[in-house]
């Protein structure tokens, strides 16, 4: 039945509804610049969602562990056999994302009667040079968009557009490592807590019932109040950081940062985070 | 396949073959114009060789590196055919990589010099019809046991562990002998030396090693051509510059007579 042009639509519609409410649950992923590198952010349940891919390409995703897992080794297979083939020079997320897991996840999403892979993914890549530098994100669509500076993967778009003009608003030229970490924690909090408010909003909306008083909360949140929510969220959870760091000795420029390492560059209101 | 983590298989099924298999009869007498030495030494192991490649009689090249960074805690030094080992050490760099990253964690040492005898093993019929054979020295530090290993190879994959030092390559006979007399009656035995020490005997058995081979190049000071000399410990792969070894050989591997 899904021959007819119309029913065809009707289900892609309808798979975009289903995959919308797959994510409802997901953390946020923060890809920020720093004066040295690149740094990835996010607070994860249990399974990892921060991964080395190559020498100077990292991948943050949201979504199911397995389907994040299958466009993860078709990443690593891809790249590492161009690396070996040609140089590793030649590996570019930016060819990596386009011509490679881009139109499969595409392909799976109009597929109406296959499963589509529940992921959103975000390729970061180190330059030679820091204007070189590359962040992609990839929608469970198959459209994706490339940009410098900040990007951030969320649960809705809505969530997305408020975590990056928060990320765009307070970043500077030279960040250091401990303010990006800083920076990038809050713009988690911003894209957690709008989440939430979606959600209560909506709830609301169905119970018929007023409260206008948290429509427009979330644009005044203070820093404080945003170390607080990350705070009461990552104590049951795991911190995940990750770094491209343009001079790490060697080929490999990724780095997974440790509880250890976090201790001393996290601000003082998060020590606790990573103290148990 | 993926979940094996295994990149030359996944080379292989993409067509890729380490190397040709040549036509039987076509034997060559197996070469290896080099001198390479691994031994283990206070802080970790030291490996070095010379920097001469050759074809017959001709010097064909005085800069070549024999001792390769495999990832950050081992090194392949290498004798015989430059074409396939410099194939193998790509093969491995990436493969040791695609393990870590596949599967988030480290291969084991053990995993490693596996991965070294498969790779050997694959090369046979070109290393029998003496177009490919390769001897590594393959040296590095195990940080699950916290001690530096040394490994040498035959051209078909048989593996060995040299306990206290491993040399290969045909200027390799003169300084086994000199290995074995140094660690035996020295002053102390090669594992007690001090990083300086070390490097200094590491000059003085290339500088042997030329003397009486051909195929191994000396120190060529009006060049500023000097061995490459790698330490590995575990802090990792350094590698000695020329400024420092420039020094050390002027005032103590130099005899003015």
């Amino acid at each position: 039945m899904y021959e007819e042009p119309y029913r065809w639509v009707e289900a892609v519609g309808n798979r975009r509804q289903y995959l919308d409410e797959q994510f409802k649950q997901g953390s946020p992923v923060v890809a920020l610049a720093y004066d040295k590198g690149i740094l990835l952010v996010t607070v994860s349940k249990g399974t990892p969602k921060l991964y080395e891919i190559y020498d100077r390409l990292a991948l943050g995703g949201m979504g199911h562990p397995t389907d994040l897992e299958k466009l993860r080794f078709s990443l690593l297979e891809m790249a590492h056999v161009e690396g070996f083939n040609r140089s590793p020079s030649d590996v570019t997320g930016s060819r990596l994302v386009k011509y490679g897991i881009a139109p499969v996840i595409k392909q799976a999403f109009e597929e109406v009667y296959k499963a589509p892979f529940i992921v959103r993914i975000l390729v970061a890549e180190l330059g030679q040079k820091p204007e070189k530098d590359a962040l992609l994100t990839i929608n469970y669509d198959g459209t994706f968009e490339e940009t410098t500076g900040c990007a951030v993967l969320a649960a809705t778009s809505a969530a997305e557009t408020k975590m990056t003009a928060y990320l765009k608003e307070h970043t500077s030229a030279a960040l250091s490592l401990e303010q990006a970490l800083d920076l990038a924690l809050r713009a988690w909090a911003i894209g957690s807590l709008a989440h939430q408010q979606d959600e209560s909003d909506q709830r609301a909306e169905t119970q018929s019932s007023v409260s206008g008083a948290g429509a427009s909360e979330a644009a005044v949140l203070g820093p404080d109040v945003l170390r607080e929510h990350v705070r009461s969220l990552a104590g049951g959870r795991m911190l995940e950081c990750a770094v491209l760091e343009r001079e790490a000795p060697g080929t490999s420029k990724y780095r997974s940062l440790k509880l250890t390492d976090l201790s001393g560059m996290l601000p003082k209101a998060l020590q606790s985070v990573v103290a148990n | 396949m993926g979940m094996q983590g295994d990149f030359l298989q996944l080379l292989k099924e993409q067509g890729y073959t380490l190397s040709t298999p040549a036509m039987v009869g076509t034997g060559h007498a197996v070469t290896n114009a080099t001198t390479i030495l691994a031994f283990k030494y206070r802080d970790g192991v030291l490996v070095a060789g010379d920097r001469r490649a050759t074809a017959g009689n001709m010097v064909m090249y005085d800069r070549t590196d024999k001792v390769l960074e495999i990832d950050r805690h081992s090194v392949m030094a290498i004798a015989g055919v430059p074409a396939t080992a410099y194939e193998m050490v790509r093969v491995l760099e990436h493969s040791f990589k695609y393990y870590r990253r596949t599967q988030l964690q480290e291969l084991s040492f053990d995993g490693k010099l596996r991965a070294i005898s498969k790779l050997l093993k694959d090369n046979v019929p070109a290393a029998l019809a003496g177009t490919g054979a390769v001897v590594p020295v393959f040296a590095g530090y195990d940080l699950e046991q916290g001690s530096a290993k040394i490994y040498f190879y035959d051209i078909l994959g048989a593996e060995f562990e040299g306990v206290e030092y491993a040399v290969s390559g045909s200027g390799s006979p003169t300084i086994r002998g000199i290995l074995h007399y140094l660690n035996t009656w020295g002053d102390q035995p090669l594992n007690q030396l001090p990083q300086e020490q070390a490097m200094v005997e590491a000059l003085r058995l290339l500088a042997s090693a030329a003397e009486f081979d051909s195929a191994t190049g000396g120190v060529n000071r009006e060049a500023s051509l000097y061995p490459v000399i790698k330490l590995i410990t575990g802090a990792g792969v350094q590698t000695i510059p020329d400024m420092t070894l420039k020094p050390l050989y002027e005032s103590q591997v130099v005899r003015y007579v």
